[in-house]
């Protein structure tokens, strides 16, 4: 019997023991692949020690900005990078939660959700001081995060973002930011020190940086990142916004990458590297070694995912509140997904345009979600779309990033064997 | 003709007399998608706004090539009348991020080359707050603006506050249809209720003031309904098929109130009026009874369902909700736990926007009615 509120012991000694086994099995070629798993360790211990140390603990979704909560001390629990993490690592993946919660709420709400809402309900994870989450970009946050805190008894805050991204709503989003810091410290008994924020708001601008010169580098032929590290890396740049640890990862990011870039080297060689795909849209989190099937089946490369397509600008000024407000709320209406699928479809279509060119796509992959109505209702123009401006094919397939029983992995294969006799034999 | 026998007929087809007098005069019709569209706004520039629905819609097949089938039938329906001609007769229409699935009608019809020339798209906040409102006032402005040079008319603050008055008046006569729906007797079943809602979306709205008007006067004199197993309430999302509620009336429940956007959230709180007009629409619009599209009102919306219940004397609550709506589908979770607390009985059903599956609902609303039946 498993001990009640231990996940988020279990998703950081799953990250553990995958830190340990990279660093073991692949550290003298490639120490790299053990570093996102040692900053997602830590990131796990701190929220499991989060309330024992004194700190509050917040959930926060994935468009949600990290760097207020650490300037105040509240440890940012992202919510989706710890259910991909049960669906990832964890035996049994994350359909025990999800089945436990399909007796309360539907079952076509979004696995990440549902995830969330059976663990609470099963006890496995301790309830936050309080729940934060943006407007945008789906229903299913908005279905389910309010309806949690209300009926477990936590603080909810929901920023607010509106459909149009114009400097009206750019400012309404500042003083939404404006509003959370003020009701943070009303719930924490917190003042913000403007000094912390700050050096926070530094160590954020660093990473973002960093983050727009590696993005550069990772449009290189051959790609220097594996398929793998190009999706999950997407992980610590959500959990540590505004952390010295992820400025250091990026910095050794960042040399790595360049010298690869300057010696031509890749992760595939230039001869191996057949395919470069462009994952427009979702990814298996329950079997990452998808991508590295592909890498071997079919020399595809999975250059670039929208989740991890970060290309947000640094703060600009950080000298008082209002201007760091404004900087944020511009970084957290363009956080990855939160922007493509928020607001009118051209949001969507353009950006993914551009990440195709960009990363010099042979091909885009549309790995639909099934709960992200809002995307599949655009799905088919998407595909017409890249087809006329880049003349590339789009593989559209159904799949639930947390819940194999949707698509199996060895069904999801299938589509790529059928796509790629179709298109590139 | 009784009242009630001419506002039912208004809701057999898309167009009625009413609507095709409208455009013999060469005046504008507007269709929108969700009760947090001001329609006051569109009456007061004398455009008629028209409720997009798609009764006994019986096939998707066009609307499916574009949208998926996660996508909620009620929107691919719609979808399909555009792209059959069905809403030829409108000459504009509005939408707003009530839902992804609405939301994403705005652009399919803009790339699929069945806009109109007026498409406007009205972004609502997801939380009631002043800041929200003084957004959505500007929304609300922007609106105007796009009326009145989309269709070269000037919307007056005088024709606003008579357009607001009007609709007023309709929130009120409609309250009073509620309160004999609170009757012991009552005199309506909720099949004909939700007609009667429905005829207001689709007829100008000084012409359904004077029906209602009628229909008040004749249900003063009509003999009430009493020989029924139990009183249900209807709660969930947009539910805009009569026959939906005659499929649970046939077994003997009687619907006697609910908590929709086809119900009584559209018209429970008036537009109190005040200096800014703009900001007493934004105001109204937000604070009125939610949809479970506002993030910061899942307890007040179970609060109102109960609410809505006791005063009704319902019997149990029938939720319901179209599949691949995950607004209500969430709010489901307190939902239960709030009647259960109150010993309210709740039925939840999900549905599709076809009434194909009558069975299934029969069997389901049967059980319940023996549950819950007097």
């Amino acid at each position: 019997m498993e001990k009640k509120g231990d996940i988020l012991t279990a998703v950081a000694g799953a990250s553990s023991l995958i830190r340990d086994t990279m660093a073991s099995k692949f550290g003298n070629k490639h120490p790299e692949w053990a570093w996102t798993n040692a900053l997602l360790a830590d990131y796990f211990e701190t929220a499991r020690q989060a309330k024992e140390s004194g700190r509050p603990l917040a959930w926060v979704n994935f468009c949600t900005i990290g760097e207020i909560f650490w300037a105040m001390d509240i440890v940012p629990l992202v919510i989706d990078v710890m259910t991909g993490v049960v669906a990832m690592a964890l035996p049994g993946g994350a359909i025990k939660y999800i089945d436990l919660a399909e007796q309360h709420i539907p079952d076509h709400i979004c696995s990440n959700n549902k995830t969330c809402v059976g663990a609470a309900l099963a006890g496995d994870l301790p309830m936050p001081d309080m729940i934060v989450h943006q407007s945008a970009p789906c229903d299913s946050n908005l279905a389910t995060f309010p309806v949690i805190a209300e009926c477990f008894g936590s603080s909810y805050f929901c920023i607010d973002v509106p459909y149009w991204r114009n400097e009206a709503g750019f400012e309404y989003v500042a003083g939404e930011i404006k509003r959370l810091i003020s009701w943070l410290e009303d719930k924490t008994g917190r003042k913000l020190d403007m000094d912390r924020l700050k050096q926070v708001m530094a160590y954020s601008n660093l990473a973002h940086e960093y983050i727009l010169k590696i993005n550069q580098l990772r449009e290189a032929i051959p790609c220097p990142y594996s398929s793998i590290e190009t999706i999950s890396e997407y992980a610590v740049v959500l959990a540590l916004a505004g952390k010295p640890e992820l400025v250091d990862y990026l910095r050794r990011r960042y040399e790595l990458t360049k010298g690869r870039v300057e010696r031509g080297e890749g992760h595939l060689s230039r001869d191996q590297e057949k395919i470069r795909l462009a994952w427009i849209y979702g990814a298996p989190a329950f079997d990452f070694t998808i991508f590295s099937w592909l890498e071997r089946q079919y020399g595809a490369v999975s250059v670039a995912n929208m989740n991890n397509n970060f290309i947000i600008r640094p703060v600009e000024d950080i000298s008082d509140l209002n201007k760091i407000a404004r900087g944020l709320a511009t970084k957290l209406v363009e956080m990855p997904m939160g922007r493509e699928c928020g607001g009118p479809w051209e949001n969507y279509v353009d950006a993914m345009i551009d990440l195709c060119r960009r990363s010099k796509a042979d091909a885009a992959i549309f790995a639909g979600h099934v709960a992200c109505k809002h995307n599949w209702a655009i799905a088919k123009l998407v595909k017409d779309r890249i087809y006329d401006e880049l003349r590339i094919p789009t593989l559209i397939f159904e799949m639930d990033v947390y819940d194999p029983r949707i698509a199996s992995s060895e069904n999801i294969k299938a589509k790529f064997d059928e796509f790629f006799g179709a298109f590139f034999e | 003709m009784s009242a009630l026998e001419e506002l039912v007929g208004l809701t057999r087809d898309l167009t009625n007399p009413a609507v095709q007098d409208w455009k013999a005069k060469k005046r504008k019709i507007v269709g929108h998608f969700c009760s947090y569209v001001p329609e006051e706004m569109l009456y007061a520039a004398n455009v008629l706004p028209y409720r997009v629905r798609a009764p006994h819609c019986a096939e998707t097949t066009l609307a499916d090539v574009y949208m998926s089938h996660f996508n909620c039938s009620f929107v691919r329906s719609c979808l399909q009348f555009v792209y059959e001609g069905k809403y030829n007769f409108l000459d504009g229409f509005v939408f707003t991020n009530s839902c992804d699935h609405t939301r994403r009608l705005y652009d399919v019809m803009r790339e699929t080359g069945v806009g109109k020339p007026f498409m406007h798209f009205l972004s609502v906040p997801h939380k009631v707050s002043v800041q929200s409102v003084a957004y959505y006032r500007d929304e609300i402005s922007k609106f105007k603006e796009n009326i009145e040079n989309s269709f070269g008319v000037e919307i007056s603050e005088k024709n606003l506050k008579e357009a607001i008055q009007v609709y007023n008046e309709t929130r009120h006569l409609l309250r009073r249809l509620y309160e004999l729906r609170q009757e012991k007797a009552p005199p309506l079943t909720g099949e004909e209720s939700l007609s009667i809602l429905l005829a207001g979306t689709a007829i100008p709205r000084d012409q359904y003031n004077e029906l209602l008007k009628r229909l008040l006067e004749e249900l003063s004199r009509k003999k009430g309904i009493s020989d029924y197993k139990a009183r249900l309430m209807i709660a969930g999302g947009g539910c805009d098929n009569p026959d939906y509620y005659g499929a649970m009336e046939e077994l003997g429940g009687l619907i006697v109130t609910d908590s929709l956007c086809f119900g009584s959230r559209y018209f429970w709180e008036p537009v109190e009026l005040g200096d800014d007009l703009l900001l007493s629409l934004a105001k109204a619009y937000l604070s009125r009874p939610s949809c479970a599209n506002m993030a910061d009102k899942v307890a007040e919306r179970s609060e109102f369902v109960k609410e809505m219940a006791e005063r009704s004397k319902a019997d149990g609550v029938v939720f319901q909700r179209m599949r691949y709506c995950d607004l209500w589908g969430g709010q489901l979770l307190h939902l239960e736990n709030r009647l259960k607390e109150a010993n309210i009985p709740l039925l939840a059903l999900e549905r599709e926007y076809r009434l194909d599956d009558v069975g299934r609902l029969r069997t389901r609303v049967q059980a319940f009615l023996e549950r819950i039946g007097r």
